[in-house]
């Protein structure tokens, strides 16, 4: 029996050790842990203080936190100053210099940081009172010396230079003032000119108005109980005196109806910075914002299996990383997604952020996925809790923003009945790839133009650091538009000189995605036109008009043309189209000097009899054409012309590039050849 | 403001992955064994949340890299995210993150460390995971492929193109020239386009077995079921069979002052001085810290004070040890003002350090010192995430997982002469390399 029991014994020791292991499969989960979210408690004093306090007694120390509750600030031609009144709060007060403020709280290892909107400060239990000694008085008392004013002016200065060259700062920049327009406090960027108009005075006002007990939430977290916290807050907070604090309503923000294309130069950049943002309405607790939340974190929230980063980073390996964010705001929200690539593929990871974008609107996320990010968020909300600052801060926006009490206590539930459809709608509601902001910091002169194809209107423009256009076009008087048209037509030959030619044969080789075709083109005056595409030998595609009519013939089939397209081709057939632009029914309008491809350049809008209009670019050294933006039912269509040479006396571009949408043709003419005697029998369908 | 000093401070911490050891809030109770294919395992149970970190700590870093294939070891960092026999290709992360758990990796000139935070219920999903990573991760060539663009991508954003990004391997290039820390955990991108898929294969069979790390489970967990479930998952895995490369290299002294400029595209000029120390953990390396404290923790330490607020001279300065396992570099820096001259700024850095090594710290000053070190001490360590990883590095480099109780006691026990000595002996221009970055022209 013994050994009949040794034997078993034995068996199932052996079986425990020895059974192969698989590994094939991953274990299961055992029973979920319960998640508890810490408590708070809160108390108000006299003069409006709101206090909340959290005990965690793990570590022997407290931590205090001061935050203001009031509305942003447009600071104007004094920008700056009300950071600097946060900043210089604890550089002096009537009893203190800052030097004896600073050895005190280094002197106990405290932490006391001061800022526009709050203060913070940390230590030992047993450092406690020291710490609030100085904590209320940099509150109440601060003097803002001249001095240290003068001090910080000069270390912003100096951080401002250094930020000129940050890619992310730059972008950040231009960022918010094109979603929120200069005249609102979220669009001021700080300048140099802007620090010196700033006054002590700026500052004490600052002080005086806003920081207010009953605009303020004191928040105690750490070993500390509430009648410790009680005692504490009235001996240190109790005096601090009431006032009506200023409300502040800006909501004038700039609103685009087609994509704003921006872009910035950083000098020696060998990446770009890419960003594709816009403003969102979401308020922090909005009842969409759970499941809009989830939506951003299935396109780019900052885990590995986001679709940015799987498509940017481990597909293409454009990048480094490329993440979307999905801010709310009390006043407004923003969307951005962001990624810095290597500059050749700036176009192309911008074209894959608004696909990404698009396809959360059109794609329903597939379950497992929309399982992944729910299961992340409940974790990431579970980790949180490990710090009781989170329990603190979910009291703070349960009041600050008027939640619902068990918003938190809810939150996993609310996250879990998000579903695919929500995704969707969610990502029709607040992702605007059509109306969005997308910009560019990187070597400009080489994104530029790849960069244009984004806006249906081909237009980029340039930023600086603080966010202000550069040289946009700049109005010119000395000059008409139909005196740029005649110096256009005498830079390239001369009106009687083009009225001699009857008809141009242009020999040409494009290049589109690495696939390279030949072109032939013929054109015949006054308005025939044969376009012959080729690759290899074998034509792909005919485009043939004779004056009157015409059709496409490619692998897709034969198309006549009708409608705009015909009228188009009657207009745009013409050899040398400004010897038509000063007739009758034409119009043309002189818009100002613009850069183009560091060419400054008369900027013309024409418009045709039938109404189609274009833009054509003049320039003001040489008078001739380098650049021409024309509509095609396929978007607008930029043309650029490079290197003019001289043929039979004529001037045309030795190369083209045309760009459509995200589509660039890189065009390089091999031979022009003038009046051949070409038959009109060849434009004849 | 703040945003600016922010900036310039991530510049110099994206420097070190490795945080300074800084242990406990009390105890921290921990009991470990060793497998017997040689895998050490470290386990702290903590029940207040219900998380669990899982982390393996592999004794292998840019150091352990041949000259001519420098960047493996990050490398792998990367490519131990491709997958596994067992799991595809890109899945690695999502069963992590499907559990609702984090994962991360960083790389180090010492070592790799791998970690991921989960419900406590997922333990046994991220032993598995580890396991397979250590067993049999797919090192295979669409992988690399892959990696070597996104390593490529990563030079260029957090080193090339980030202001400020090469300092550290301008540092150690010139700091060092016979010992590994001479390259730095980037690497020469050329050298990992240029390997071999075999190359790899070789570096993980050599370096990815149990018997060159140490696993750490910490947090939520019953300490004798985790015991079983980490036998499950790593007592069959082999132990490794080839050499176990360790360099033998002794960096001979500076012996004399080395200076260079390096032209970046910054606006505010950087003066570095970057002196050679002594390995971590030793008295020296101790009162050093110190001295850096000293020199730059808070607005009344000494640079700060004077170079900052008094002289106006600097935007911000710093002073602090690298947390490199053997002798390394203690960096000492400021940012100069607007329109300071950078020899100006040195010298006024010069200053303060000679004053360091002529007079004895007053008592006063020195027990506000001690009282810093008390603070930051005993408020560290607060979180499981940060708890497993010192523990993993205290037993990776000095066998000793212990050795994160005794920091306090390691301080408390440096002396004003010791902070006086070490300024003596080791902050001298003959021992250091000055650096200046200043901005490009165009």
């Amino acid at each position: 029996m013994r050994h009949v029991i040794s034997t078993l014994l034995l068996c199932l020791f052996t079986t425990g050790l020895m059974a192969q292991l698989d590994r094939s499969t991953p274990p299961e989960a055992a029973p979920a842990p319960q998640i508890n979210i810490g408590e708070y408690k809160k108390f108000t004093l006299k003069n409006g203080l709101r206090v909340f306090v959290v005990e965690d007694h793990k570590l022997p120390m407290v931590a205090y936190s001061l935050t203001l509750d009031v509305d942003p600030v447009f600071e104007g031609d004094a920008a700056g100053y009300v950071s600097l009144a946060g900043d210089l709060m604890r550089s002096g007060t009537t009893t203190r210099k800052k030097a004896e403020i600073d050895e005190s709280i280094d002197f106990i290892g405290a932490t006391l940081s001061t800022y526009s909107k709050g203060i913070y400060g940390r230590s030992l239990k047993k450092h406690n009172e020291t710490l609030l000694t100085l904590m209320a008085d940099v509150l109440l008392n601060p003097t803002f010396p001249q001095e240290e004013l003068e001090k910080s002016l000069k270390q912003m200065e100096t951080g401002i230079q250094a930020q000129k060259n940050e890619p992310a700062a730059i972008a950040n920049n231009i960022a918010s003032v094109l979603r929120y327009g200069q005249a609102d406090p979220y669009g001021e960027v700080v300048s140099e000119e802007h620090l010196a108009n700033i006054t002590t005075d700026h500052l004490k006002t600052y002080h005086k108005t806003y920081f207010r007990p009953n605009a303020a939430y004191l928040v105690i977290v750490g070993d500390i109980n509430l009648k410790e916290a009680k005692k504490q807050a009235k001996k240190y907070f109790g005096k601090w005196e009431k006032a009506a604090v200023p409300n502040h309503q800006y909501t004038n923000w700039p609103a685009y109806q087609a994509p704003k294309v921006a872009i910035a130069n950083r000098d020696g950049a060998n990446q770009s910075t890419i960003m594709v943002t816009h403003t969102i309405p979401m308020t922090p607790g909005h009842p969409n914002a759970i499941k809009a939340s989830v939506m951003n974190q299935v396109l780019g929230g900052g885990s590995f299996n986001t679709r940015l980063f799987q498509n940017l980073r481990e597909d293409k390996a454009y990048t480094y990383g490329a993440y979307s964010r999905l801010s709310s705001d009390k006043r407004i929200g923003y969307f951005s997604a962001s990624a810095q690539v290597r500059t050749s593929v700036t176009d192309s990871a911008v074209n894959e952020i608004l696909y990404e974008m698009e396809r959360m609107q059109t794609e329903l996320v597939p379950a497992d996925d929309l399982e992944l990010i729910k299961n992340m968020m409940t974790g990431s909300f579970s980790r949180s809790l490990e710090d009781p600052q989170t329990i603190a801060n979910f009291a703070l926006n349960i009041e600050r923003y008027n939640l619902p009490a068990d918003y938190y206590r809810t939150y996993l539930e609310k996250v879990a009945a998000v579903s695919a459809e929500d995704v969707m709608a969610m990502a029709k509601e607040y992702l605007k790839p059509e109306q969005a902001i997308i910009l560019a910091v990187g070597e400009a002169d080489k994104i530029e133009e790849v960069m244009r194809g984004f806006s249906p209107a081909g237009e980029v423009t340039r930023y600086d650091f603080y966010g202000n256009k550069v040289s946009g076009a700049v109005e010119v008087t000395d000059v008409t538009a139909e005196e740029i048209i005649q110096r256009y037509i005498n830079a390239i030959g001369g009106l009687e000189a083009i009225q001699d030619i009857e008809d141009v044969t242009t020999s040409a080789t494009a290049s589109i995605q690495g696939m390279e075709f030949n072109m032939v083109t013929k054109q015949k005056a006054p308005n025939k036109l044969l376009v012959e595409t080729m690759m290899g030998h074998n034509v792909v595609s005919k485009q043939v008009f004779n004056g009157e009519k015409g059709k496409v013939t490619s692998p897709m089939g034969e198309q006549e043309l009708e409608g705009e397209m015909l009228e188009q081709m009657k207009e745009g057939s013409v050899i040398i189209a400004e010897t038509n632009f000063l007739n009758e029914g034409f119009t043309i309008e002189l818009q100002g000097v613009e850069t183009i491809d560091n060419r400054e350049c008369y900027k013309l809008i024409v418009t045709r009899p039938s109404g189609n209009e274009s833009t054509a670019y003049y320039g003001v050294a040489d008078g001739l054409k380098y650049r021409e933006v024309s509509s095609t039912p396929q978007g607008n269509m930029v043309t650029n012309m490079k290197a003019y040479e001289e043929v039979d006396g004529y001037m045309f571009p030795k190369a083209i590039s045309q760009s459509v949408g995200p589509q660039t043709f890189e065009v390089t003419i091999n031979s022009i050849e003038i009046n051949t005697g070409l038959g009109d029998e060849l434009f004849e369908e | 403001m703040s945003h600016l000093k922010k900036i310039l401070i991530a510049s110099m911490m994206a420097l070190m992955s490795t945080a300074l050891l800084s242990a406990g809030s009390g105890e921290i109770t921990f009991s470990e064994f060793t497998l017997d294919n040689g895998l050490h395992v470290i386990l702290h149970e903590d029940n207040s949340t219900p998380i669990v970190t899982v982390a393996v700590m592999y004794n292998v870093g840019s150091k352990h890299e041949q000259p001519n294939r420098t960047g493996f070891a990050h490398f792998f960092e990367h490519l131990m995210f491709e997958g596994t026999k067992n799991i595809p290709r890109g899945e690695y992360a999502k069963f992590v993150e499907r559990a609702g758990g984090e994962l991360n990796a960083n790389t180090s000139a010492d070592r790799t460390y791998y970690y991921q935070t989960l419900p406590s219920n997922q333990l046994e999903l991220g032993l598995w995971l580890e396991s397979e990573r250590m067993l049999h991760a797919s090192v295979d060539s669409v992988g690399i492929a892959t990696q070597k663009q996104v390593v490529i991508e990563e030079k260029k954003q957090s080193y090339d193109n980030r202001p400020y990004g090469t300092i550290l391997i301008e540092t150690m290039k010139r700091a060092f020239s016979e010992h590994p820390y001479r390259w730095t955990t980037i690497g020469d991108p050329e050298h990992i386009m240029a390997a071999k898929d075999e190359e790899f294969e070789t570096f993980y069979k050599t370096f990815y077995v149990p018997n060159n790390a140490v696993l750490v489970v910490a947090g939520d967990i019953n300490k004798e079921q985790a015991k079983l479930l980490v036998e499950k998952y790593y007592a069959d895995i082999p132990t490794g069979s080839a050499d176990l490369y360790r360099h033998n290299i002794v960096e001979p002294p500076l012996g004399t002052e080395v200076r260079d400029t390096i032209f970046d595209n910054i606006q505010v000029p950087l003066v570095l001085q970057a002196y050679r120390t002594p390995a971590m953990n030793t008295r020296d390396y101790f009162a050093i810290d110190m001295l850096g404290t000293l020199l730059s923790g808070g607005q009344s330490s000494r640079l700060y004070r004077e170079l900052v607020d008094n002289k106006q001279m600097a935007l911000q300065v710093g002073s602090f040890p690298i947390p490199f396992n053997e002798p390394a570099v203690n960096l000492t820096y400021a940012f100069s003002n607007m329109g300071v001259d950078p020899q100006e700024l040195e010298a006024a850095m010069d200053i303060e350090i000679e004053i360091v090594r002529n007079t004895l710290i007053p008592e006063k000053e020195f027990q506000k010192l001690k009282n810093q070190y008390e603070n930051q001490i005993i408020g560290g360590n607060y979180k499981i995430a940060e708890r497993a990883h010192n523990l993993a590095t205290a037993h990776t480099y000095f066998g000793d997982a212990s050795l994160i109780n005794k920091e306090l006691e390691h301080y408390m026990a440096v002396t004003r002469e010791d902070i006086q000595r070490v300024a003596q002996q080791y902050f001298i221009p003959e021992n250091r390399v000055v650096l200046y970055y200043l901005p490009k022209q165009n």
